[in-house]
């Protein structure tokens, strides 16, 4: 089972919200959506679903063209941000609506949903509404929801922006599992990129509607194919510095040393990270970042180097990568 | 303490235009005060109050306001969901719609009576002309009691349908739209949307709007004074209708104050009731929903 899109757009108003996306979700694979907000990755997410028409190109569900199917007719489970739990209803009967919708019978219904909310550790809840619920459990019932839906494809639409960090963090594993048991083309959008690294096999990273690059966490963090890219993958960020014939020199924080020669700088200021320290230093390049183990001394007359393979050359103008 | 003395302006106001007629007319209806005792309230041991029981026409009048209340209002939901739900789709011009659609609302009561009386006029009105040519036959609208009270409520659904409309929407805007996105992702059609998701989460506004409508409904009063004048023969005569004729007309005060004091209390245990049910059904429906 493989999720294809092929040359999806979709256009508002002579304004494309989404252009030209083509890419390709493997079976078992978890492929997350990331970029700044605007970029369309929710609207991706809803071109899928049928929520929204397109307005270019096609959507396929293992070579069956899904494009102009109804939202029902497409087999996909969908987890939304908000959750859309129903207030009125406790969790018992916001998971029997769906199933009732589709004709299962009340045997059926009932061992379906023992049997998911086992999976999701909430049988014991299954009489409470979504109030009385915290925000990590209202996140699996909305999640149990689409498992009981059987779908083709799995759309997670930031399921976790609602939570509070640590609580994101104690959740990923789990969702990790549940998500990759299910052994179906998954897409998550996430504005997080830890998030979208610690989930997803591969990352697709959207700019103004537009695929910059998709490939492994991995690759986009050291085989950027823009600058975009390299901006907006790695955290503290990427820096860049004008070089004299007119390129975009791209050094990581973490590869830039103190030494004897190279460039000049005097310290800024520092962040104390735990388990490392970022240091801003001035320099005639503008302020570097510099990711410097925590017992790191900062030495009187400050020079700065990096090894030639740790930088990534970026044309200034397109900012596009540079082959080495 | 600077809590209340916060609160002391409105409350102050309160007690003025509100508790102190109720117990000025509560004290009233236990006194005889008309032309007969020459104005002057003479106390009189509850004997408003027995012919207040023995009353036929005051539960006539009742009987009149109850059906006029619970047939208009009725209608008004159900009109005012189905509007509503028009206006709170994506329709071209919708701010212009909305807005026109809430005039009959913003038109004086006794302007807009005075209206439908002339449209309901006989034989001179265009709805009797139009039976006339048609079917050839008078309907006589406001002269016939039968039909009269239907003509009356037909006037009040015409007038206040907008001001349900107006609060069933504000309740659908609150609704998110994600919901209706998941219910359509399970395959659920609008019927089921519309009565899992939009009926119980409206529940509140309906309440509400249920509330506003029975009070103003059970105290009528203008739109039937203009329309009918309570005729004919009582049959449109609201119980606010009867209290005015009992004070201004038979100059009456007492009676007409335990009419008031004694409506006054089936209202407010009507409210009481409808209060409970909203309660009950907003706890129900209460729900934090997370964003």
């Amino acid at each position: 089972m493989t999720l294809e899109l092929r040359q999806v757009g979709r256009n508002i108003n002579n304004q494309w919200i989404v252009e030209n996306l083509t890419m390709t979700v493997a079976d078992n694979e978890c492929l997350a959506l990331v970029g700044p907000s605007g970029c369309g990755k929710s609207t991706t997410l809803r071109l899928i679903a049928g929520l929204d028409p397109v307005s270019t190109g096609s959507v396929q569900i293992s070579g069956r063209d899904i494009t102009t199917l109804s939202p029902a007719e497409r087999s996909v489970g969908m987890v939304f941000q908000s959750y859309a739990l129903l207030p009125h209803l406790n969790v018992f009967e916001n998971l029997e609506l769906g199933l009732r919708i589709r004709g299962v019978s009340k045997r059926e219904r009932t061992s379906k949903i023992r049997q998911v909310l086992d999976l999701v550790q909430l049988w014991n809840r299954a009489n409470n509404r979504p109030a009385e619920l915290s925000g990590g459990q209202r996140q699996r019932v909305a999640l149990a929801r689409a498992l009981l839906r059987e779908p083709e494809v799995y759309l997670l639409d930031e399921p976790m922006s609602n939570l509070d960090a640590q609580l994101r963090e104690d959740i990923r594993p789990e969702l990790r599992r549940l998500v990759l048991e299910q052994r179906k083309p998954t897409i998550y959008v996430t504005h997080d990129q830890h998030e979208a690294m610690a989930m997803a096999q591969r990352i697709a990273v959207l700019n103004e509607g537009k695929i910059e690059q998709i490939d492994t966490p991995y690759n986009l963090y050291h085989n950027p194919c823009s600058l975009f890219v390299a901006r907006f993958i790695g955290r503290p960020q990427i820096n860049c510095l004008k070089d004299e014939s007119g390129h975009i020199r791209g050094v990581r924080p973490e590869a830039i040393r103190f030494s004897d020669s190279g460039l000049s700088g005097k310290l800024q200021s520092r962040e104390w990270l735990g388990n490392s320290q970022l240091l801003f230093l001035e320099t005639q390049q503008g302020v570097i970042r510099i990711m410097a183990p925590p017992e790191q001394a900062i030495p009187e007359q400050i020079r700065l180097t990096w090894r030639a393979e740790d930088e990534i050359l970026f044309n200034a103008e397109t900012g596009l990568r540079l082959s080495r | 303490m600077p809590l209340l003395i916060l609160l002391l302006p409105s409350l102050i106001l309160l007690i003025a235009v509100f508790a102190l007629p109720l117990f000025r007319y509560g004290w009233l209806s236990f006194h005889a005060d008309s032309v007969m005792t020459g104005l002057v309230a003479i106390p009189n041991q509850g004997a408003n109050w027995q012919r207040f029981i023995h009353d036929a026409r005051y539960w006539q009048d009742l009987i009149q306001t109850l059906r006029f209340a619970f047939v208009s209002v009725t209608a008004e939901i159900v009109l005012g969901l189905i509007i509503a739900l028009i206006l709170n789709q994506p329709l071209r011009m919708r701010a212009l719609i909305r807005s026109s659609s809430l005039i009959p609302w913003a038109l004086p009561t006794t302007v807009m009576a005075l209206g439908w009386r002339w449209i309901f006029n006989t034989p001179y009105g265009p709805i009797d002309r139009l039976m006339q040519s048609g079917l050839g036959q008078s309907l006589n609208a406001l002269g016939e009691p039968s039909i009269a009270w239907i003509t009356t409520v037909y006037a009040d659904i015409w007038k206040t349908t907008p001001f349900v409309a107006l609060i069933l929407l504000a309740g659908l805007q609150t609704i998110p739209s994600d919901l209706y996105e998941a219910a359509k992702l399970e395959g659920a059609s609008s019927w089921i949307c519309l009565r899992r998701i939009t009926i119980p989460l409206l529940l509140p506004y309906l309440g509400l709007a249920l509330m506003f409508r029975l009070a103003q409904a059970f105290g009528v009063f203008d739109l039937v004074q203009v329309m009918t004048g309570g005729g004919p023969a009582s049959s449109t005569e609201s119980i606010a209708l009867y209290a005015y004729w009992n004070a201004l007309r038979f100059l009456d005060f007492g009676y007409s104050a335990t009419i008031m004091i004694g409506s006054f209390l089936f209202l407010s245990s009507l409210i009481l009731i409808a209060w409970l049910v909203i309660t009950v059904a907003r706890n129900r429906a209460a729900g934090v929903y997370a964003k």
